[in-house]
Order: C-alpha cells, then sequence, then structure tokens
C-alpha cells in the first residue's frame, strides 16, 4: 500500500503520537457465543501528530472518531496496529500506566463526566493522588494553579462547590483542569462544545486554545461541527466509514475540499445568512455505510456522485497526496498526485 | 369551529397565532422561576418563527405554554394566546384536548426520535392522533393517512411496519415530523428538531421543513439555540433572554444586523465556515429567573450599559417593523409599551 506517500509531511519534527494502521474492532455475537461478524469502527488509519499541534478529526456520528478517540487513549483495546508516543510502543501495562499520565481526556458531557458527590478539590485531588502525589502541599498547589489557569477564578470559592452547582460552561472548565492537572503533553477532547450554548462554546474553544499555546500542548479535537474547527486546529482529519478519507489544513480542506465526502460536508453546512430560506441544500442520497458489513472498494462510492464504475466499487483507494499538506483516499487524485511525485518531491 | 361567530378584531390583520403577555412561572423550592415573564409576539400564516437563545432562557416553557403541556408545579399562568382569532387560554383543560392539542396544534418535542413508543410500529404511531381524537372514521383509513404523511416527509412506505430501533436517527426524526403533521395542524412546533443529528441528516431535515412550508399551509415555532441553522428556515425571529422577547425582527433583518445588544453578541459568537470573522462572547452568565434584576435583565452583561438600564426597558419599535425591548432604542421610533394589539 502505498498509504504512506505523504510522511514526509512536516518529517522535520519528530511525531509525538505515532499510529500506524490501526484497527479496533468489535466482535458481534448473537446469544452470546454466535460469531456474527465485525463491527470495524476503526479500519486501518496512519496518523501522526506533532507536539504543539492542534489536529481535528472531523465526521458524523458513528463514523469512528469516538472510537478512534478511545483507542489513543487506550480505552478500547487496537484490534491491530501500532500506538507509538514520544518515541516509545505502547504495547503492555506498564507502557500504558506511563502513557496514561501523558494524556489528558475532555469528555463530551461535562456533567456527566464529573462524580456529583465529589466537590471540585476531590474531583482535581485524585488524579493527583492516583499518580503519586504525596505532599498534600503540592496537591493543592497543583490544583490551585490548574483551577486558575481554566479561569474559574477565585479558586477559594469553587473548592468547596459540588458539579451541580456549576453551570455548564462551568462544568467543562473543570472537567479541563482535571485533564491538565497531571500536566499531559497530548489533550484528546471528544466533542468539548458541542453540550455548551453557543455563547459558552467560543470562550471554552479559546480556553482550550490558549492552554494549548501555554503549554504547548498536542490537541485531537474530536467533533461533528466543522464551523468550530477553523477556530482552533491546524489541521484536520476528515473520517467516513472508519477510515480517514482526507487530511489536510484547515484552510486547505474549508476552501477547497477534495474529497466528493468533505465536499458534501461542508456544503450542509449552513453559514447564518437570510438567503438561506431560499435555496434547497445538496445532500448526498443514502446514509453512512454499515461499519459491520462495508461496501467494498470506496467505503463512499454509494452515495457519491463522481464514482468511477469499476474501480471505485472493486478497489479500495489508497491514500494519494495532490499537494504536500494534503493526503485524500479517492481515485479521482490518482493522475495528480502521480504527476507530482514524478515532478519531485518523490521519497521512497 | 365556532370561531366564525365571534367577533375578533384581530381577524382583518388575520395573524395564525397572536400571543400576548404570556406568562408562565413556575414554582420551586428555591422561589418562583419566572420561565416565561410576559412574551408577546405573532406569527401569520405560511411564516416561521424562529425562537433563539442559550439553556433555561424560557424557550421550552414558551412551547410549553402555548400547547399548555404544564407540569404540576405552576405558579402563575396568564396572557392571551389568539389561534385564528380565538383565545385558546380560555378554554377548558378538557377542550383544549379535544379541539386544539394535535388538532390544530402539534408540536416535535426535543429529540423526537427517542420519544417514540419502542413497541409499537411506526405506521400505528403516526396513526395514533387521528384515531385518538376520531378524526378518521376506520384504523385502515388512519393508516392509509400515515402512508401519505410518511410520503410528505420523505420515508419509504415499507417502513410503516418497522419498529423504531430499525430506523436510523434521521428516519426517527422523520417519524415523529409526520406525526405532527398527520392531523393537518394549523400551527407545529417543533423543539431543538435537528439538534441531535449529523451535519448530513440536520441539512436534510432542513430541506424537508422548507419543503413543508410550502406545501402546507401551517405555521411553525422553531425553538433553537442553533443561530446558523435556523436561518435556513426562519422568516422571523424572535430572540429570547432570561424569560423574555428581546428582539422580534424579520429574518431578513436580522441576520444582517441583530439591534439587541444580547442578540449582537450572540452573532458574533457563531462560528462562520466562510468568512474570517472575530469570534467573541458574551462574558458572564445570565440571571437567575427565581429573582430576575428588577431592571433590564441583561444590563449585567451588557456592553452598552447606561443609567437609564436600572429601569425595565419597554419594548421598542425600531425601523421596519423591528420590536426591541432595549432602551438604546427608545429614541428611534416613539414608544409604544407594550406593542399591543387594538382590543
Amino acid at each position: 500500500m502505498s498509504s504512506r506517500t505523504a510522511t514526509h509531511y512536516r518529517a522535520s519534527q519528530e511525531a509525538l503520537l505515532q499510529i500506524d494502521n490501526l484497527r479496533t474492532w468489535f466482535e458481534l455475537r448473537r446469544l452470546g457465543f454466535i460469531h456474527v461478524g465485525h463491527v470495524r469502527a476503526v479500519d486501518g488509519v496512519d496518523f501522526q501528530l506533532h507536539r504543539g499541534e492542534a489536529v481535528a478529526i472531523v465526521g458524523e456520528s458513528g463514523c469512528g472518531k469516538s472510537t478512534f478517540a478511545k483507542s489513543i487513549l487506550g480505552v478500547n483495546r487496537p484490534t491491530d496496529g501500532e500506538i507509538r508516543f514520544a518515541g516509545r510502543p505502547i504495547r503492555d501495562v506498564r507502557d500504558m500506566r506511563w502513557y496514561r499520565r501523558q494524556v489528558g481526556f475532555v469528555q463530551q458531557d461535562p456533567y456527566g463526566a464529573l462524580p456529583p458527590f465529589m466537590n471540585v478539590r476531590r474531583i482535581l485531588e485524585e488524579p493527583l493522588i492516583i499518580n503519586g502525589v504525596k505532599q498534600s502541599k503540592e496537591r493543592d498547589e497543583r490544583l490551585r494553579q490548574a483551577l486558575s489557569d481554566v479561569k474559574l477564578t477565585p479558586v477559594e470559592e469553587y473548592l468547596s462547590q459540588y458539579p451541580h452547582m456549576l453551570s455548564g460552561g462551568q462544568q467543562q472548565r473543570l472537567v479541563i483542569a482535571r485533564a491538565i492537572i497531571l500536566r499531559p503533553q497530548l489533550i484528546v477532547a471528544d466533542e468539548p462544545v458541542s453540550m455548551l450554548d453557543a455563547s459558552v462554546r467560543i470562550e471554552i474553544l479559546e480556553l482550550l486554545r490558549r492552554l494549548q499555546e501555554m503549554y504547548n500542548l498536542s490537541i485531537i479535537y474530536i467533533t461533528h461541527d466543522l464551523s468550530t474547527v477553523r477556530y482552533f486546529a491546524h489541521r484536520i482529519c476528515v473520517m467516513y466509514g472508519g477510515k480517514i478519507v482526507e487530511e489536510s489544513d484547515v484552510d486547505t480542506l474549508v476552501n477547497a475540499p477534495r474529497h466528493p465526502y468533505s465536499k458534501a460536508l461542508l456544503a450542509a453546512i449552513p453559514d447564518p445568512d437570510p438567503d438561506n430560506v431560499d435555496t434547497l441544500r445538496e445532500v448526498p442520497p443514502g446514509e453512512p455505510p454499515s461499519l459491520l458489513n462495508p461496501p467494498s472498494g470506496c467505503r463512499f462510492h454509494p452515495r457519491c456522485d463522481a464514482a468511477i464504475k469499476g474501480l471505485c466499487d472493486v478497489q479500495e483507494p489508497p491514500t494519494f497526496s495532490p499537494d504536500r499538506s494534503t493526503r485524500v483516499a479517492c481515485w479521482l487524485y490518482q493522475d495528480e498526485s502521480n504527476q507530482r511525485i514524478a515532478g519531485g518531491s518523490s521519497s521512497p | 369551529m365556532d370561531q366564525s361567530g365571534e367577533f375578533t378584531p384581530n381577524l382583518s390583520t388575520n395573524p395564525l397565532l397572536s400571543v400576548e403577555d404570556l406568562r408562565l412561572h413556575f414554582r420551586t423550592g428555591r422561589g418562583v422561576v419566572q420561565a416565561v415573564d410576559g412574551v408577546t409576539f405573532s406569527l401569520d400564516q405560511n411564516q416561521t418563527v424562529v425562537v433563539i437563545g442559550e439553556s433555561g432562557c424560557g424557550k421550552s416553557s414558551l412551547m410549553r405554554a402555548i400547547l399548555r403541556l404544564l407540569p404540576r408545579n405552576v405558579n402563575t399562568y396568564s396572557g392571551r394566546v389568539l389561534l385564528d382569532g380565538v383565545d385558546i387560554m380560555e378554554h377548558s383543560d378538557e377542550r383544549f384536548r379535544q379541539e386544539i392539542r394535535w388538532v390544530k396544534t402539534s408540536f416535535v418535542p426535543q429529540a423526537a426520535m427517542n420519544s417514540l413508543n419502542p413497541v409499537v410500529r411506526v405506521g400505528e404511531q403516526v396513526a395514533e392522533p387521528l384515531i385518538v381524537h376520531k378524526l378518521s372514521k376506520s384504523k385502515a383509513e388512519a393508516l392509509g393517512k400515515a402512508e401519505e404523511a410518511f410520503r410528505l416527509v420523505g420515508i419509504p412506505t415499507d417502513f410503516l411496519n418497522r419498529y423504531p430501533f430499525e430506523l436510523s436517527g434521521g428516519m426517527r426524526q422523520r417519524v415523529a415530523t409526520a406525526m405532527a403533521l398527520i392531523t393537518q395542524p394549523r400551527l407545529v412546533i417543533l423543539d431543538e428538531p435537528t439538534s441531535a443529528l449529523d451535519v448530513l441528516t440536520q441539512a436534510n431535515m432542513m430541506n424537508l421543513f422548507k419543503r413543508l412550508k410550502r406545501d402546507i399551509g401551517a405555521g411553525f415555532i422553531l425553538i433553537t439555540h442553533d443561530i446558523a441553522t435556523s436561518s435556513e428556515v426562519a422568516d422571523q425571529v424572535a430572540v429570547m433572554y432570561a424569560g423574555q422577547v428581546v428582539e422580534f425582527s424579520q429574518a431578513k433583518e436580522f441576520f444582517r444586523e441583530p439591534l439587541h445588544p444580547y442578540a449582537k453578541g450572540l452573532m458574533a459568537s457563531v462560528p462562520a465556515l466562510k468568512g474570517n470573522q472575530r469570534l467573541d462572547f458574551v462574558p458572564g452568565q445570565p440571571p437567575s429567573l427565581v429573582d430576575p434584576p428588577s431592571g433590564c435583565r441583561f444590563a449585567d452583561r451588557c456592553p452598552a450599559r447606561f443609567a437609564k438600564c436600572d429601569q425595565e426597558p419597554p419594548t421598542f419599535n425600531a425601523d421596519s417593523g423591528r420590536e426591541v425591548k432595549c432602551w438604546l432604542y427608545q429614541d428611534v421610533q416613539p414608544a409604544q409599551a407594550p406593542p399591543v394589539h387594538p382590543a
């Protein structure tokens, strides 16, 4: 497979997180023991993340983006493939213990993610205790620092409060404080603002961005809302049917999407404009593919209006690189990509 | 129906729905929550009004107040709701149930796709309002109408015999919409109809609403916090803040330039895909509805606050029929507070 044509992308920097050919399949059984098949939630994903980089993973529900996040976090055990963090492969329990300290998780629903019977102090202290910060004075200092980092100030006022006493935005700040309290290098944020009100969303995204710059964090931002991505991420990966179909710079993807699915996704998102009333939006027909029994060839071909008969429905497209910063898994770009490689920047 | 016999001066201008000074307060352990506090607006036939606001601003309570779907802890429930010129607030509960709810008005609840009965086939569920309200002579006829409703909202008719779990989220949302349309109501209220759906499904649903708006002569009230999506169907926009409507405008003007400072802040916080405007947010939090501030309820967060904001602003008429509850607009046009229909 030529799926590594674009590894030269920012090759000068060492990747913080390197994922090769990750597969996370769930076995489906009937009556508990009869094997029915596998749900291929994540099916062969190559992914790189550099230090201090924010990458958005965009896709509809059921495309595997949350499973991908959970595989990165080590919640779901990958079926196949390798995850390397700062050069160290994550294989056994000891790797995992070390690795989990480097990664923070910001959940989608802040209220559900916070234990209702713990106050703010305990919520933030717990990860420190578990990870062996023994002195209570140091713990106190660190949790105060985390709270002021997320702008829950004055700190004193919040320490004894319980999650239900906080507003949605404040709860999400607390979740973020908990995610950064171990000073991780990577934050995985799974739809961190989708449960919040419009006016608070931007506040939380700006907070995340500031923290990212302050601590040179890497962030994986998982969302279905492309319009917030621009204000946050450097790079976008579009997922469809358990695979990354396009990966590109934010501006390139928003202004010149290549994969037909990315195009459809962008066309479906309205900007506030009164003229919207007069036009119907174009939406590709059909529904996202079953991950139990995905279509042969390209997984988007049954809904794609540019599908090439005899190619797209038979053979799965490899990843092409029509330009340096873009990788796209679509047969439409095979020629463009070959020319470019012939033109010079080819590397094995 | 008996409204033809009544003398209602509103009949000449003929708004489909006219809500006047509607109040809905709840008793709670902390005091009386003024969830809807003096809301006035009107809606013409074939039009869609979008109610925008943050969570907790009372937009869902407004829907409950119009449909009289009240919980037990109601403290105050007053005002006038005129549907086709008839004050439906005067109806007894039984008459309201028989003649109004799901006959002349219907609604699609929030997360409608999860509101379906999991053990009843969707076709039967959609036909149920016709059977309950005896609008069909037989079950077969009702099911026939359900089939028509399915076609209207774009569900293959062989789905009639399926159970909700066999359908995707978008399809279930369509089923709930079909159920709301089957009695051919005059007014359909949609509470966050697309917030739980995917981008493509959402675009599909919005296309559906646009077609429905054109094809059936009903009025729609769309309650949402998603401003970008609401611009797809809005004719008028009502911005709610802390239980009150702070701005009521034609959508064409509103999306170009909102007037109320809160509406401006809200619009500035909407990320746009194209274009490169700086995003802003409204600092602070909405006031508690238990004991709201006596003056303008937005004053504490307002960048344009001045001395007069300590008093509650009446609703001013700004240009081209826009109504704004803000002292900044007192000089634009002579004040008329609140804008009343000739009684």
